[in-house]
């Protein structure tokens, strides 16, 4: 949104929903696709993420940058308390619920088949190991700095950048095998 | 070295097919930052920067299905006096349970209250049984109580019709009768009045008060109830009440409607008019009678 999130950011805690569905339309994606990385129930914790998110826009002070952490922050901590929630209650069957919601990193050559869609490459970043797919989306689909993501994942700048790094390569090395790759 | 000697799985930190792939951090920042490759980067890292460049894209189909139902918790939520600080640390402030053993003394002390106010309320109302009255007025300076008034009962459900309920009251209602009626009506007095409801066929409940025009000496308990006016009774102390056995247009109530009727027509159980035969009342009580009245 740029400089223009200031004056939408206003809007929306003045009430008007229509500035509030501006924020929502350029957040969402982003947030679905990191919430589809680390929790199973991604669509539910980005509700839930978002009702927080209004409850607490009155007293949120920051720029842009500073709102995506934020809500970030959230996200990630009711994607915690969801995944404490399932391991406490597991009552599906894993095969009626996680296997069927991704199936395309199950089949690493179906990827090659369809189109580079945003979709597919989480899939394929699903198949990191949990810290560095985190921090991959993090930093690109939230668009944070490292800061903010050691911050929000509770590591040192640097770890979180180390990891970012091996993420990365070890992405690429998939994607070659996968077949997204040009 | 003219290669690697591992394999990528055992060198996971390092660039797949690159040894030494540490050294492509920078462009994996440039990766990260969003910055143009330069032209001679290796084709892997143009390939993760236009996965990347997706991933970081614009809704796809589906991405943004729950707006409405977002949009909805904002409207509800973040109204005009629900966004601002105030109200949010409000509606936390009710969202919180208090703890229930907080409640308790809470609503035991509002209790009292009530009910010492109350108290106090009906003490300088007159309407406490004459001991009581008597106290209140020693206390907290309530007028005396009346002469003779020593009892009254508050109320009496009789779920039977035509019987007495309680000494000096009497209860006279047709049974097949649902309907309340006015029992009398009266002028203003300083007296409250006898009031009764029917709460249903064969459920009566009476408050017993003494009657309006009726002096506090003059009350007196009939010696028997009687399911009629005359033989009605309102206080049950022998020594404070006694019912007239005849009924007197100025100690005992009227034939219920009978317009008559000594007191006014604010009472919502009696009708205003009617010939007092037609107009039996389905429920009503009689006015204690004076000891002067008979």
């Amino acid at each position: 949104m740029g400089g223009a999130f200031g004056d939408i950011l206003a809007r929306a805690r003045a009430g008007d929903e229509a500035a509030f569905a501006c924020i929502f339309r350029d957040v969402q994606p982003a947030l679905l696709r990191y919430l589809r990385v680390i929790v199973v129930e991604a669509e539910d914790v980005a509700g839930e993420t978002w009702v927080q998110v209004v409850a607490g826009l009155a007293g949120f002070r920051g720029d842009e940058r500073a709102f995506r952490a934020w809500l970030f922050t959230i996200a990630r901590h009711r994607a915690v308390d969801a995944g404490r929630s399932r391991n406490r209650h597991p009552t599906v069957p894993l095969e009626l619920s996680e296997a069927a919601e991704q199936p395309a990193p199950a089949d690493a050559a179906d990827l090659a088949l369809e189109a580079v869609s945003a979709r597919a490459v989480v899939a394929l970043i699903k198949l990191l190991p949990r810290e560095q797919a985190e921090i991959i989306l993090l930093r690109v689909v939230a668009d944070l700095d490292f800061g903010d993501v050691a911050r929000i994942v509770g590591k040192t700048p640097g770890a979180v950048r180390v990891a970012a790094h091996r993420g990365l390569r070890r992405l690429a090395e998939l994607a070659e095998r996968a077949g997204v790759t040009q | 070295m003219s290669g690697p000697d591992a394999v990528h799985g055992e060198m996971p930190g390092f660039f797949p097919g690159r040894p030494g792939g540490e050294r492509d951090e920078p462009l994996l920042d440039m990766i990260f930052d969003r910055r143009p490759l330069p032209p001679g980067a290796p084709p892997e890292m143009h390939d993760l920067a236009r996965m990347l460049t997706v991933v970081a894209g614009p809704a796809e189909p589906g991405e943004l299905a729950g707006e409405a139902t977002v949009l909805a918790a904002f409207a509800r939520l973040a109204s005009p006096a629900g966004i601002s600080p105030a109200a949010s640390r409000s509606a936390r402030r009710r969202l919180s349970v208090r703890p229930r053993r907080a409640r308790l003394p809470m609503a035991a002390a509002l209790v009292t209250a009530a009910a010492g106010l109350g108290s106090i309320a009906a003490a300088y109302v007159g309407v406490l049984p004459g001991p009581i009255q008597q106290m209140a007025h020693v206390t907290v300076g309530a007028p005396l109580p009346p002469h003779g008034s020593a009892h009254r009962p508050a109320a009496v459900a009789n779920p039977r019709p035509n019987m007495t309920l309680a000494p000096g009251i009497s209860v006279t209602r047709p049974a097949h009768s649902a309907v309340p009626r006015r029992i009398h009506s009266g002028t203003a007095s300083h007296w409250p009045r006898h009031r009764m409801s029917v709460q249903g066929p064969g459920h009566v409940a009476a408050s017993c008060i003494p009657w309006p025009g009726t002096t506090p000496s003059a009350a007196k308990p009939s010696p028997t109830p009687s399911p009629t006016p005359s033989a009605a009774k309102a206080s049950p102390s022998p020594s404070a009440a006694k019912a007239s056995p005849t009924p007197s247009p100025s100690a005992t109530r009227p034939p219920v409607g009978a317009s008559q009727s000594p007191v006014g027509a604010d009472c919502p159980y009696i009708p205003a008019t009617g010939p007092a035969q037609a107009a039996v009342p389905n429920v009503w009580v009689s006015p204690p009678s004076g000891d002067g009245g008979s």
